[in-house]
């Protein structure tokens, strides 16, 4: 029989149940993870409800790296937040082969699911990549620089910590569209938020720096050189939306 | 005249420079605004695929020299503009807080002197880290016959600089810049070498070049043995290659119908192979005026004149063995190694390794077994009909100057 288990949908909460199922020893066949709110009750089930606890978290965290190392540790994040269906499913496994082979795990190229992890993280790293330059920034009203994105993978952590870096002097918003996800810094503290109340409206002065770039971006073109194929094979077309210069 | 029309002149008139690429930088933060990511990133791709990771402009576009194949000439009549140190630094802070950059790439003709030219990027540059705090990358171009001092007080704020060496042979030189002298070239580039090396905080990012390829007849070996050189004696980080886009009709240059796209991206994997896999010009080309097969890339032009070498068997040869097979990269060498030593190896563990049996089929063994019976006693011209690129030959490729070089193998060239 399978059991059930459920989590708050992060990937702290999925550390933990996994610990769990790893340390009192169910196998990796017999548990089914799945987020609490996409669950749908069914009265055969065994449903056991893990709650997320720093503390697991980080023993967890010790134990991957210790066994094999940060790379790993980071791929497994990044595949997380990789919007594959049963992602939970596939990490759940992967973590049993990390613990087994430790760090070869890396050179196991010719194994399914080595394989699929790796592809689901590269996917997510990726976009996240693409993002990093990607996003565009609006000046607002509020004295807050203003971006908007729809990611297919749910990258705002580690975009914003990226841009934490970047525009540390700036007081600036992120705003998952998708996901209704915002990540909030203030020159102090970046926090993130579930849902996005916030207003902002784009000043005068912002739409002059727009029309800056477009001529720029036109004016940087090569006409002999022309290849619109490869520009849309760098810069696919969902990319396009909120790009200053593709609108 | 606006700010506006000034951009787009000024804007239009750098974008012939390909040397524009934001990544290694070492430089130290401690305030301000930005930082600089050591991979570089691109922020958006123009019409022609090309990445453009900073903003790019001229300070100027007047010139008092007359370079034949240069669209700003002296003798050309074309709409003029010049910025002020205090606009540009502007566009470099509004463009890099919406995240349009990763920073600036500041080049200029030369408009008064070549020092009053150099004074002003020195000035914009000053701006930009001290008024501005600005902590992003910026490439600065060294003027020709400008002052060493005004040099090195520019690179001491600067992440790369680059002097461009424009031709490839000193006879080229002379015959399309007649204001310019070897000397105006390597003088400078000597220097930033030199104080590179003493001190830190000094281009941390390094010193790259360009030339202009195609305009005139210097054969493709005179320009990969010019760079062996340059990466050599210099130390220098890159050497851009530019496709000569026909800008000026001028006799002294020869008749391109269209920028020899295909020959720049040969060179560009030829320079990769000189500088990351360690082979030699005098290897790659048989004699000093050759240049390379455009119908395949020059791993496997090597490979077909020097058969004798291969097969190599996949168990057991070294790593600078391995990656001198065509289709094995620098990465899947390195994953060849770390795995036979688990396990030997065949040909189904090297495709999922990232080898491209397409082409390295015909240059190994694996457990002395070759990929199909027969392969290794073909003769070289008909491996050579197997492997031509026909991809590149119908549709040459775009490069997009962008160092980011695992994510970019087409472009740079890995093969
Ligand atoms: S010095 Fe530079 S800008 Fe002036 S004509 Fe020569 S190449 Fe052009």
């Amino acid at each position: 029989m399978y059991k059930i288990f459920l989590y708050d949908g992060t990937f702290e909460g999925f550390m933990c149940v996994a610990f769990h199922i790893i340390s009192e020893g169910i196998g990796k066949d017999r548990a089914i993870i799945v987020s609490k709110n996409e669950y749908q009750p069914m009265f055969i089930d065994s449903v056991r409800e893990v709650q997320n606890d720093l503390k697991t978290f980080l023993e967890m965290r010790k134990g991957i790296i210790e066994k094999a190392d940060n790379s790993v540790f980071k791929k497994i994040y990044y595949a997380f937040l990789s919007d594959t269906k049963d992602k939970e499913g596939y990490i759940l496994r992967y973590l049993f082969f990390v613990f087994e082979h430790g760090k070869k795990i890396k050179y196991l190229y010719s194994d399914d699911l080595v394989n699929a992890v790796e592809k689901m993280a590269k996917k997510v790293s990726r976009e996240i990549g693409k993002y990093m330059g990607l996003m565009r920034f609006y000046e607002t009203d509020k004295g807050f620089l203003y971006a908007k994105f729809e990611p297919e993978n749910d990258i705002i952590k580690p975009v914003a910590f990226f841009f934490k870096g970047r525009l540390n002097e700036f007081n600036w918003v992120i705003h998952d569209v998708r996901r209704n996800k915002v990540a909030l810094y203030d020159r102090k503290k970046l926090q993130f938020l579930n849902n996005n109340n916030l207003k902002f409206e784009v000043i005068k002065e912002d739409e002059m720096v727009q029309m800056l770039w477009k001529k720029y971006f036109k004016s940087m073109a090569i006409e002999e050189r022309k290849n619109l194929k490869l520009q849309q094979q760098n810069m696919p077309k969902k990319y396009w939306k909120y790009l200053v210069e593709k609108n | 005249m606006d700010i506006l029309e000034k951009l787009e002149v000024l804007g239009a008139a750098a974008k012939y420079d390909v040397s524009c690429a934001s990544s290694g930088s070492k430089r130290e933060k401690h305030f301000g605004i930005g930082s600089t990511f050591s991979a570089g990133i691109c922020h958006s791709w123009t019409d022609d695929g090309r990445c453009i990771s900073l903003l790019k402009v001229l300070f100027t576009n007047e010139c008092i020299f007359d370079c034949a194949y240069c669209i700003n000439r002296k003798s050309n009549d074309i709409k003029r503009a010049t910025f002020t140190p205090q606009e540009v630094a502007e566009l470099t802070i509004n463009f890099y807080k919406r995240n349009y950059i990763e920073g600036l790439f500041l080049s200029s003709a030369i408009k008064n002197s070549p020092d009053w030219t150099m004074e002003m990027l020195f000035r914009t540059v000053w701006l930009l880290r001290f008024k501005y705090q600005f902590n992003g990358y910026i490439h600065v171009k060294a003027i020709p016959y400008a002052s060493l001092d005004l040099i090195k007080k520019t690179g001491f704020l600067a992440d790369r600089m680059s002097v461009n060496i424009e031709l490839p042979s000193e006879k080229s030189l002379r015959l399309l810049c007649p204001n310019k002298t070897k000397e105006s070239i390597l003088k400078p580039m000597e220097f930033i070498t030199k104080v590179a090396e003493e001190e830190k905080n000094f281009v941390s990012a390094g010193q790259s070049t360009q030339m202009i390829i195609g305009a005139t007849d210097d054969s493709d070996y005179k320009i990969i043995n010019l760079s062996q050189h340059l990466y050599k004696k210099f130390k220098l980080k890159r050497v851009y290659y530019s496709a000569y886009t026909p800008v000026n009709h001028d006799p002294r240059i020869l008749k391109v119908e269209s920028p020899p796209l295909l020959r720049e991206h040969r060179l560009y994997q030829a320079d990769w192979l000189i500088r990351v896999y360690n082979f030699s010009a005098d290897e790659l080309f048989k004699s000093k005026d050759e240049n390379l097969d455009l119908e395949v890339d020059p791993k496997v032009m090597w490979a077909l004149r020097n058969l004798d070498r291969f097969p190599v068997e996949v168990n057991r040869a070294s790593y600078e063995e391995l990656i001198r097979v065509p289709g094995v990269g620098i990465k899947s060498a390195r994953r060849i190694i770390k795995n036979r030593v688990f396990h030997s190896l065949d040909f189904e563990d090297l495709k999922k390794m990232g080898v491209v049996l397409k082409r390295a089929k015909y240059f190994l063994t694996c457990n002395g077994k070759t990929f199909e019976r027969f392969l290794i006693d073909l003769p070289p011209e008909k491996i050579k009909q197997k492997l031509i690129d026909k991809n590149s030959l119908q549709r040459p490729r775009q490069l997009s100057f962008f160092d980011r070089e695992v994510f970019t193998s087409v472009i740079t060239g890995e093969i």
